[in-house]
């Protein structure tokens, strides 16, 4: 979940570009005694260690090649100057936004369409990323590991009210009214956070945007609004609703000031019976109570039980530079990285679904709740990767929240995309 | 070596001085080169870490640059398409309201406190020291003191207000006040180094004189302390309102632009934008028009308040 850093450390990020730029101009001639040095470009925080047993493993087996990880506070800054200066390392780990897929489109990175690895992972997992964009005809990334962002709920709980996990959104409701009534709070809101409101949006606005609606969408450029084909006024008004009467009716008071840490914080200590969250949640409410039982699924917006969709993003993707002199040397480590056993055990590490076919989770009861949405590839990705970066989604989402004007963010949203699309102009040949 | 020492000695040598000038302006002698050697690396620092950047900034600005890869060349599209955002237009009533607030009220509490440090108090170094701190503080870090201030201490506090009980900061009406709030502490501190300086170049006879004449205290102030400390106004009054205009930190620490997109200033926005936006070229056609906008202010500025300065 992109969103979930977004706090701006500007000083943190400013010192490690200095610091990675020189790295990596001093590891690029490292290569006399015949071992092969690899930058290993690593943008995730909390997998640092994990990181560091896999390159010690693989580097036991193949003596031949060193590998070096470069850890970077707002990576997707940081490939980005890179990258404009020809200088991509030689294996890259990214989160699988939006603007991956810019640059996954811009044809910066290797093709991998022709490598066996392909073939062990998870076509969902790879439609996602095909989504957010490829060179035209090639296969830019990896998918590592997934997310899943669906309601958290404590087991306990819903044992205790003989409650079962609600497959469509009446039966949503009804678990929501009937936790009230015995009075427990649903949810616990976090608004203070803008974010925040964003898991929610993207999951119930996962159903209106199937097919090709984004196409459609790009397609109408600057003429979106009420009148054309799709756009949010027309297609999305329902999810908004919905979302708005999970807000205003089942918050806890004074979810308008709480923060996302004060809501994994309540969750954990058992005061509310469930999260609008996502599986990146359960690592903290754990660091505050180990012996939750949190489980997830997915949004039931519809009320068919068939229609459930789970939405999921590759949380990491893996992929490396398009010109690396060292490609026969990033390959081996990429195929050690997608290894059955290796995955497995950064993906139980991280709390993440191993993209890998056949890779079995982690036991956390969490993981296990989303097992059949991969096994059945019923999974869908983030909308939000679909939306162009300068439209302040998540600030109109919150405001909506706050005020419940379902026309007005919906116009706003509308006339955001239309005037992105106006001062978009693309790049001709020349 | 030996040409510095000589420098140092012409220019020590207060007599001679204004001799060499007007020697320099006939032609028979060149100046030392030593002031040469100090002008040259400052222009040229200032030329490559100044002026170059805004020419790249204004050059990007008639382009399509995303911040990476290819780009073209747009005409004025850029600017044109600025004037049709509404929300670039939000940003700068937001930015023009705070400043002005912010600025009045710097002004007028940190002249009162100037005033106040200036009489003949008990310890007053002490209290000079006292309230120069916030300004030596990162603006970070007193921001996320002041966030856990208002979103966790001021609603128990003030439980009793419903604007603080539910945290101002995620309030679309009022959270712009709290950003002032903070503003307003910490930039009195400078305001007030400026104030205490211009209260001082006040002669204390006219003072003497004023109280024999009968002159109540209120009096003295604005017939002798207000005209004359005229010029200091001025250049307070002027950096306090550029400074607001440019708000950047103060909001990203309390509410990082929200609740929705009520608290953004125009700068947050060129950042925004231009930086996790991939709007590079349209935002700096943004900053090149705030540029301007902040310069014709604050020359209109000067000329409104000069006018009025009392000349001594």
């Amino acid at each position: 979940m992109s969103s979930r850093t977004r706090s701006i450390r500007m000083a943190a990020a400013a010192v490690t570009a200095v610091g990675v730029i020189a790295a990596l101009s001093g590891c690029a001639s490292g290569s006399g005694s015949g071992v092969t040095t690899l930058n290993f470009f690593q943008f995730k925080g909390e997998a640092l260690e994990d990181f560091n047993k896999i390159i010690a493993d693989f580097e036991a087996e193949n003596p031949d090649i060193k590998v070096v990880q470069n850890q970077v506070a707002d990576a997707d800054t940081i490939i980005r100057t890179l990258l404009v200066k020809d200088k991509a390392p030689d294996v890259i780990t990214l989160n699988a936004n939006g603007g991956f897929g810019k640059l996954a489109q811009s044809g910066v990175f290797y093709d991998f369409s022709e490598e066996p690895v392909l073939q062990t992972i998870n076509p969902a997992v790879q439609d996602i990323l095909a989504n957010l964009g490829n060179k035209e005809g090639e296969v830019n990334g990896l998918g590592y590991v997934n997310n899943a962002n669906g309601v958290i709920y404590n087991q306990d709980i819903f044992e205790q009210q003989g409650l079962e996990v609600p497959e469509t959104w009446d039966e949503f409701i009804a678990v929501c009214d009937a936790l009230k009534d015995a009075g427990i709070t649903p949810f616990y809101g976090t608004l203070a956070d803008s974010w925040t409101g964003l898991p929610s949006f993207n999951a119930l606005g996962a159903y209106p945007s199937q097919g090709d609606f984004w196409d459609q969408m790009r397609a109408e450029g600057e003429n979106v609004g009420p009148d054309s084909e799709v756009s949010f006024q027309k297609d999305f008004p329902e999810a908004l609703d919905q979302q708005y009467e999970l807000y205003s009716n089942y918050m806890q008071e004074g979810y308008r000031g709480k923060t996302y840490d004060d809501g994994n914080a309540a969750f954990a200590n058992g005061e509310v019976a469930m999260l609008l969250q996502g599986i990146w949640a359960t690592n903290p409410i754990k660091q505050i109570n180990p012996d939750i039982r949190a489980g997830i699924f997915p949004y039931p917006a519809t009320n068919d039980p068939g229609d459930r969709l789970l939405v999921s993003g590759v949380d990491v993707v893996v992929t490396m530079g398009k010109n690396t002199p060292h490609k026969e040397e990033a390959m081996r480590f990429i195929d050690y990285m997608f290894e059955k056993g290796v995955i497995e055990d950064f993906a139980a590490s991280q709390n993440m679904v191993p993209s890998v076919e056949g890779a079995t989770l982690g036991d956390d009861p969490a993981l296990q709740s989303v097992k059949p949405y991969f096994d059945e590839g019923k999974i869908t990705g983030f909308i939000d990767h679909q939306i162009p970066p300068s439209i302040p989604l998540a600030a109109i989402i919150q405001q909506f929240l706050f005020n419940g004007d379902t026309d007005a963010a919906l116009a706003t949203l509308d006339s955001e995309w239309a005037k992105v699309a106006a001062r978009t102009i693309p790049v001709t040949g020349d | 070596m030996t040409t510095m020492t000589e420098a140092v000695r012409a220019s020590s040598t207060g007599g001679t001085v204004k001799k060499r000038a007007s020697r320099i302006r006939s032609g028979e002698k060149r100046p030392a080169a030593a002031f040469y050697w100090m002008v040259w690396p400052a222009v040229i620092a200032f030329a490559f870490f100044h002026t170059l950047p805004v020419l790249i900034g204004i050059f990007f600005s008639f382009t399509n640059y995303p911040g990476y890869g290819d780009w073209n060349f747009i005409g004025l599209s850029n600017y044109v398409n600025l004037f049709k955002d509404d929300r670039v237009l939000a940003a700068y009533g937001f930015s023009f309201l705070y400043a002005i607030v912010a600025t009045i009220l710097t002004n007028v509490i940190s002249l009162a406190i100037a005033l106040g440090l200036n009489a003949k108090i008990k310890a007053s170094n002490f209290w000079r020291g006292v309230y120069f701190v916030p300004y030596v503080l990162a603006i970070l870090v007193i921001g996320y003191v002041f966030q856990f201030f208002f979103s966790n201490s001021l609603p128990k506090i003030l439980s009793g207000i419903p604007l603080f009980a539910d945290n101002i900061l995620t309030n679309e009406t009022w959270a712009w006040t709290a950003i002032v709030g903070l503003g307003v502490w910490q930039a009195c501190a400078f305001s007030i180094i400026i104030y205490l300086s211009g209260l001082q170049t006040i002669p204390g006879e006219l003072y003497e004189a004023a109280s024999i004449d009968g002159a109540t205290p209120w009096r003295q102030f604005t017939s002798i302390t207000f005209p004359l400390i005229g010029a200091f106004l001025t250049i307070n009054i002027v950096l306090s309102l550029k400074g607001f205009l440019q708000v950047f930190d103060q909001v990203v620490a309390l509410t990082n632009g929200g609740p929705g997109t009520a608290t953004e200033s125009v700068t947050l926005l060129i950042f925004r934008g231009g930086f996790s936006g991939g709007e590079f070229a349209y935002q700096s056609a943004n900053a090149v028009v705030f540029f301007i906008v902040i310069t014709i202010v604050s020359l209109l500025q000067f000329r409104v308040l000069q006018r009025r300065e009392a000349d001594f």
